[in-house]
């Protein structure tokens, strides 16, 4: 089997994400000497801090449950086969709307969810940071938009996004380091229908390069993103910031599940309890951050429970867990005359912002945005979309997959509202390391119902309009947002705006599970944008010895 | 009653590709174990195994096909090594005791329909039912703590398509371009695909119009 | 050195710094040789037109042939296009008779192509954008034919008059084609550093051209004409690029038949070998070569 059993960064080696079988360089620390950080998951949140904290000089160890994978050799042109970058350890799910996991939206890789991620690099929109004072919903981010601003810039140009010249929505936000891909046939349906309908659309600008950058080759246009790219086009944590972090001095620990973050009597943390190839170890830390992202964040502060803590670390205001977040997924999907060949290309070539930046309209009767994009669904994926909507089987179920090459779809990224009861607990059953099972519970509002009609009824207009027909309507949901919110106030937060817990102060969080709001776009270029910010805060605050940080 | 299947890529097959660059290594070992390693049944019990294979054959009729996939052996093998899809419904058992128990529940509705299970209904009947407990319309008891429409969708067509449009056969039947690496695709436009994609199709007439 | 995990460090510039190395020797090495071969006759400006068009004609000849054929030969006029350029081609190597019909209609159909091109790309969505010029039909690709078939008709000049309007037409053919390479590299985000070096050295060598064109100088023409002979240099060392371009795409040579599509265009550079030959014909004009 091609599946990583052993762990691959051991002996002072790491794998070299650009070869075959090639190893690098790496740092390596021992468990007892007391690391600056120890991070737990490498993705979009905690990759970008390892490199950026080890190339500040810090002593970094970043530990991933995942793999350590090297593309060109590991990654096969197969959906089933490439399950193994999913977390596909069961969580329990919930409530009146249950949440789908794995594939949806879970990783398990050094580099975390980027590893399979669709590459759409959209930004907030600016107000959204200041979403209850601008905008008079849900609550502020406790940073403000300019800085975010800045730092989108940063992870930007460090992943190369490939967009737009002129991009039609919100602040003028400079020019992407690479030029747009050319927009594939199922992003054309998008462009027609709205131009069309007379509304702006735009190139995705995407996570994967659109001319060779350094080892990176351009984009072949396989399609496969969401089962992980073996071209190394897509410029995810993977490929960017982890290579960064290795060349900087940081220790990436591949295969090693943390199960407990360990607290002295003050409460401060010391460092980490994990498993890795078949041992309970202990390292020793400083400082500890929480990377793992919306469900494993909460279940490790949840499960770190002590004497003085006991409903979970960093819990004295009951909101690990709480607050979490996920985008509604809806999507319309249409035969066209044409054939699209939708599995050409990355799969979201072509977005529509539209109703993101729109506030006074006597039709939008919802708070928040939604953005969409046109659709490339590999065959089990859009099998399971057509099978779990719709019950069809049979030789109707044969014939409806047979038109795969002319369908066409939009597919909404709509902002849900935070909601206090909808979180992550423990479960009584156990994993295999003995760690209780994350318990999710979750239920729509009825701001989220309004809103999904509307992007129903307007992404079907489109559609139409592009000259689609046999519409078929999916619901779903995508992403993971919150579950351990920063914020302004220590009462109704888990972290400061630097991402530092409230109540333990050498321990902090930098993940996606940080953001208050959700926004109508994907996450990971915010989670990134943040945590890059989070490093140079983190930078700042021990340059004034205010933080946690011994020298050593 | 559903139409006959047509389908719209006669003679394309993905695997004529396999020497050429859509191919590398990992993939080719993947699809060779895929194609060659058919495991016997591990998981179901014999009463059961008919059940199931019956079950894929209404979900996915294969007679057209001259090398059917072997839907049931794959959906065992995955139940025998506990594969797991990350999410386990509150009110689903585990996706083992959630088969067991659904198969046991599909029994139970064929025999209150007056036969001897499953499997020896007729395919009219088969259709019939299947398509009442994906309503909720059941009626023994077999299904409690079961969501019928859940077990249905979630379980039992998800993972039949996941087996069969990961196969080349299912692949190859709906034109898809198949393993795409190192070489991906050139043409971008609609109605436009490269030498190495399956020619343009052929529509029945009441696909175009 | 310990070697770097990471991606971009020092790739490019080193191989920029390698193709400008090997620009800067040969580019010096046929400055040079201007200087030394200067007793020998140089060729007939008429047989360097001669070659100039069917460098020209081959490396259209080569690009439309395989832009038609990315394009399925969808429409069947995209047919004309190769089969001009290889009649006009094979005209000027073989030196055959009554090949004008063939080189006017060769600029006719150049002409006609700048026509089919700009719909191409106004019928995308998204019309005249900057998308859709990086990825429709090439704007300018057209004209290189046009170029072709007046280069090949320019092969009977003899006066130093013809020399002033060949240096004039060059020098903007010249201009065109840097536009065309600007838009692509642009397109390819710069990605290697000599990527600028064809938006430098043509612009120059159109530069010094057309001012002999405007106002002919003897004293200037040797600058002129090194620039020519750089720009040449250029050409070759481009293709080179190209060729390892191609490369570095994923699979490289083997899956030639995406890369090649896909990657940098390999019979492109050489473009500048053509209108540098033309250049250089049109300064022997002027110095009354006839
Ligand atoms: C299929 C899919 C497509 C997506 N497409 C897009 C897109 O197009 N655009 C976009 O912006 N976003 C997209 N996303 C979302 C994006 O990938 C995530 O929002 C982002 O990666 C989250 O970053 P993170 O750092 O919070 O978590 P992750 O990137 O998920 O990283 C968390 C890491 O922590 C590790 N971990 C967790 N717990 C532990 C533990 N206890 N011990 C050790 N390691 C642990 C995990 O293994 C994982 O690798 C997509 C997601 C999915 C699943
Ligand atoms: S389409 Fe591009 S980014 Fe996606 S998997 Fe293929 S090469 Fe990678």
């Amino acid at each position: 089997m091609s599946h990583a059993h052993r762990p691959r960064a051991i002996d002072g080696q790491a794998p070299d994400v650009f070869s075959r079988d090639d190893t690098v360089p790496m740092r390596q620390f021992a468990d007892t000497d007391e690391v600056d950080f120890a991070i737990v998951g490498t993705g979009c949140g905690g990759g970008v801090l390892a490199a950026k904290l080890a190339e500040a000089g810090f002593s970094v160890v970043a530990f991933d449950a995942g793999a350590f994978w090297r593309p060109l050799s590991d990654f096969a042109s197969d959906e089933r086969e490439q399950e193994k970058l999913y977390w596909l350890d069961p969580r329990i799910s919930d409530g009146a709307d249950p949440l789908e996991f794995g594939s949806n939206n879970s990783g398990r890789s050094v580099g975390g969810s980027s590893v399979h991620f669709q590459m759409v690099a959209l930004r907030f929109r600016p107000e959204w940071f200041a979403a209850r004072s601008r905008l008079g919903y849900a609550i502020d981010w406790p940073v403000d938009w300019r800085e975010m601003w800045r730092y989108y810039d940063e992870v930007e140009r460090a992943c190369a996004i490939s967009g737009p010249l002129t991009y039609p929505w919100g602040p003028d936000r400079g020019r992407y380091p690479y030029r747009a891909h050319e927009v594939n046939a199922a992003g054309q349906v998008l462009a027609r229908g709205a131009e069309a309908l007379g509304v702006d659309w735009a190139p995705t600008p995407l996570a994967t390069v659109s001319a060779p950058r350094g080892k990176s080759p351009p984009c072949v246009y396989r399609g496969m993103c969401k089962i992980g790219c073996s071209t190394n086009a897509k410029q995810s944590v993977l490929v960017t910031y982890i290579p960064r972090a290795l060349d900087a001095g940081a220790e990436i620990r591949d295969l090693a599940m943390v199960t407990r973050i360990a607290t002295d009597r003050q409460g401060r943390a010391t460092g980490v309890e994990y498993h890795r190839d078949g041992q309970s170890r202990f390292q020793k830390a400083r400082n500890v951050v929480c990377a793992g992202y919306s469900i494993e964040t909460p279940r490790l502060l949840l499960n770190s429970a002590n004497a003085r803590q006991p409903t979970g670390l960093a819990n004295s205001s009951d909101t690990v867990g709480r607050y979490l977040m996920v985008h509604l997924n809806d999507a319309i999907w249409s035969v066209m005359d044409d054939e699209i060949r939708w599995y050409k290309g990355p799969p979201s070539m072509a977005c529509c912002e539209h109703w993101n930046y729109i506030d006074d309209h006597p039709d939008k009767d919802f708070d928040g945005g939604y953005a969409f994009m046109s659709q490339g669904p590999l065959p089990t994926d859009y099998a399971r979309t057509l099978v779990t909507n719709s019950g069809v089987f049979g030789h109707e179920l044969r014939r409806k997959m047979a038109l795969y090459n002319r369908m066409a779809g939009l597919k909404m990224v709509g902002e849900t509202m935070p909601c206090a009861d909808n979180r992550v607990t423990l479960a009584e059953e156990t994993d295999a390391f003995g760690v209780p099972r994350a318990h999710v519970t979750y239920a729509h509002d009825d701001n989220d119902r309004r809103m999904r009609r509307h992007a129903r009824a307007f992404m079907a207009q489109m559609l139409e309009a592009a000259g689609g027909r046999d519409l078929l309507e999916t619901s779903s949901t995508a992403h993971l947002m919150g579950g351990c919110r920063m914020g302004a106030d220590p009462e109704t937060s888990v972290t400061d705006s630097d991402g530092r817990t409230w109540d333990v102060p050498n321990l902090w969080v930098c993940d996606g599970s940080l953001m208050p709001t959700g926004g109508g776009v994907n996450p990971s270029m915010t989670i990134m944008a943040n945590a890059a910010r989070i490093a140079d805060r983190i930078k700042t605050l021990c340059a004034s010895g205010t933080s946690e940080r011994a020298h050593g | 009653m559903s139409p006959r299947f047509h389908a719209p890529y006669p003679g394309w097959d993905i695997l004529d590709k396999w020497e050429s660059p859509s191919f590398n290594d990992i993939t080719r070992a993947v699809l060779r174990r895929r194609l060659t390693e058919v495991h016997a049944r591990r998981f179901f019990t014999p009463a059961e195994w008919l059940a199931v294979q019956a079950l894929c054959d209404v979900v996915m009729p294969q007679n057209d096909n001259p090398r059917p996939v072997p839907l049931a052996d794959w959906i065992d093998a995955a139940l025998h090594e506990g594969r797991s899809s990350g999410t386990r419904h509150a009110d689903m058992p585990s996706p083992r005791d959630a088969w067991r128990q659904g198969i046991a529940a599909l029994e139970a509705e064929a025999q209150a329909r007056g036969a001897d299970g499953f499997a020896n209904l007729e395919r009219d009947a088969q259709n019939a039912m299947l398509r009442d407990v994906d309503d909720g319309k059941v009626s023994t008891e077999h299904w409690h703590g079961l969501p019928p429409q859940r077990f249905f969708r979630n379980l039992v067509l998800a993972e039949i398509v996941a087996v069969y449009y990961a196969h080349p056969t299912g692949q190859s039947e709906i034109g898809y371009g198949g393993p795409a690496s190192p070489r991906g695709y050139v043409r971008m436009q609609p109605n436009r695909a490269d030498s190495w994609e399956a020619p343009p199709g052929d529509w029945p007439d009441e696909d175009t119009p | 050195m310990r070697p770097s995990a990471r991606n971009t460090r020092n790739r490019d510039t080193r191989s920029a710094a390698l193709g400008i190395g090997a620009l800067a020797i040969l580019g010096g090495a046929a400055i040079l040789m201007q200087r030394r071969t200067q007793p020998k006759p140089r060729p007939k400006p008429r047989r360097k037109l001669r070659r100039s068009a069917a460098i020209m004609g081959a490396s259209m000849l080569v690009d439309s042939a395989m832009e038609h054929f990315r394009g399925g030969f969808h429409n069947k006029a995209m047919l004309a296009a190769p089969v001009l350029a290889a009649a006009s081609t094979l005209g000027a190597t073989a030196r055959a008779p009554h090949m004008l019909p063939v080189h006017a209609t060769s600029v006719a159909v150049g002409a006609a192509g700048l026509g089919f091109h700009g719909y191409n790309i106004a019928k995308r969505p998204g019309g005249f954008n900057w998308d859709n010029l990086f990825y429709a039909a090439p704007i300018g690709a057209p004209g290189g034919l046009a170029v072709t078939g007046l280069l090949a008709l320019a092969s009977d000049a003899h006066t130093a008059r013809h020399g002033r309007m060949l240096a004039g037409f060059t020098a903007l053919a010249t201009l065109a084609e840097t536009a065309e390479v600007a838009l692509l590299h642009f397109r390819g985000a710069w990605h290697n550093p000599a990527m600028y070096l064809p938006v430098t050295i043509p612009p120059i060598a159109a530069a010094l051209l057309l001012e002999q064109a405007l106002h002919p100088n003897p004293k200037t023409r040797g600058a002129a004409r090194g620039a020519q002979r750089l720009m040449a240099a250029m050409g070759v060392v481009g293709t080179g690029f190209h060729i390892y371009g191609v490369s570095r795409q994923m699979g490289g040579w083997h899956n030639w038949r995406q890369n090649a599509f896909d990657g940098p265009p390999v019979s492109a550079p050489s473009s500048f070998i053509a209108l540098a030959l033309s250049g250089k014909a049109a300064l022997d004009l002027m110095e009354g070569a006839p």
